[in-house]
């Protein structure tokens, strides 16, 4: 179980998992979603779990929930890398959304 | 038994049998088009898009008269015009499209039984090519408002014993343990629950799993009375944004023959926003 799987780092959006094979992102944001498929996230060219979003006009969009980045060709430091990539765009998201009063 | 309005259901088969022509018009009601009817529709069936089509633009209310008779002059249909309606999500929507067509009186009206899930189960083709149709003049009847309620109906009805609510969400929406699922991010409310006194009865506990078609009279009976959702009730159905709801308004109207149902539309996305609004978990 993905649950189960021992945390190696955790930011504000997503957590490091590892299993024998992996090092697995996982997006917080999309905790919940259902699992539709798994193939190749082309962005990141790496095997990940997707769900699907609806936006406004009910449209359907793929999303990531999960990336495999393989321990054959990743190790800890450049899943990290991706991962900060996506607590700093939801941290600008949450930013541009709920300003605090300071700013 | 049957159906207390058998006329307003055909099968797949018949749809395959009976295509389009100039007095039968096909249309597809699609939550999301581009992984529905843009990527493959029944042959002569045009679109309306749910959100695009049927809904205001600005402000949250489904569409004026005006708008919608342009909309079915745009869809080649008229007054007389046969109309079969059929779609994607289990049909919810197409069983809203249906409820806001009574809504301005449109008379010959059908839904295909099981909509695009059924079609796609039994293998039955799709093509991408659009129908165009020529300028043509609808005029529809004023709103008959008898077929939709609104906040303060609900908010009355609380009180009125002769009134009962039928929420149709899922469990775990009628107890707040979620608002809505993660895939609809856009659709949430600000407090989990249902509306006080209202009786939880699912949506997918009036069809069928394996195909989404209907189920037969006696098992919908049984899906309602023993809840005290009988037809000498004023009957409110609601669920989240109210397709849901005008799927099992269909339902207790045309299949079940109850005399007065409405459909809240405004549902728990209106209700679980306002202020002072009790609730119940």
């Amino acid at each position: 179980m993905l649950l189960d799987l021992p945390v190696l780092k955790k930011g504000t959006f997503y957590f490091i998992k590892e299993n024998d094979t992996d090092l697995i992102l996982e997006d917080k944001t999309k905790r919940g979603l259902e699992i539709k498929e798994t193939s190749v996230d082309e962005k990141l060219n790496v095997k990940a779990d997707k769900g699907m979003i609806h936006d406004m006009d009910g449209i359907g969009h793929w999303v990531p929930i999960r990336w495999y980045f393989s321990k054959d060709l990743f190790d800890l430091s450049a899943v990290i890398i991706h991962a900060d990539a996506m607590d700093e765009k939801y941290t600008k998201l949450r930013e541009l959304t709920c300003p605090d009063d300071d700013d | 038994m049957s159906y207390a309005h058998p006329e307003v259901l055909v099968d797949t088969e018949w749809v395959l049998q009976n295509p389009p022509n100039e007095n039968r018009k096909l249309v597809e009601v699609d939550y999301d088009p581009v992984n529905g009817y843009q990527k493959g529709h029944i042959s002569g069936a045009s679109l309306i898009w749910w959100k695009r089509d049927i809904n205001d633009p600005t402000t949250r209310d489904i569409i004026g008269k005006k708008e919608f008779e342009a909309l079915m002059a745009k869809n080649g249909i008229t007054a007389d015009t046969e109309v079969i309606l059929y779609g994607d999500f289990n049909n919810w929507f197409a069983a809203f499209v249906f409820w806001v067509f009574k809504i301005y009186g449109h008379e010959n009206l059908k839904i295909m039984n099981g909509g695009r899930k059924k079609w796609e189960l039994e293998g039955k083709d799709y093509t991408t090519d659009e129908p165009q149709f020529s300028s043509i003049t609808y005029v529809a009847q004023p709103p008959d408002e008898g077929l939709r309620a609104y906040l303060f109906d609900v908010s009355r009805g609380i009180d009125n014993e002769d009134t009962v609510m039928v929420d149709v969400r899922s469990p775990a929406e009628f107890t707040g343990q979620i608002t809505a699922p993660p895939e609809y991010p856009m659709e949430h409310a600000q407090r989990g629950g249902h509306i006080p006194k209202a009786n939880n009865i699912p949506w997918a506990t009036a069809v069928n799993d394996a195909d989404g078609t209907f189920k037969a009279v006696d098992e919908l009976k049984q899906n309602y009375e023993p809840k005290g959702v009988t037809p000498d009730k004023d009957v409110i159905c609601y669920c989240r944004i109210g397709e849901r709801s005008s799927h099992s308004w269909f339902v207790l109207k045309y299949l079940l023959g109850y005399p007065k149902v409405r459909n809240y539309d405004g549902s728990w996305t209106e209700w679980g926003n306002m202020i002072g609004n009790p609730v119940e978990k």
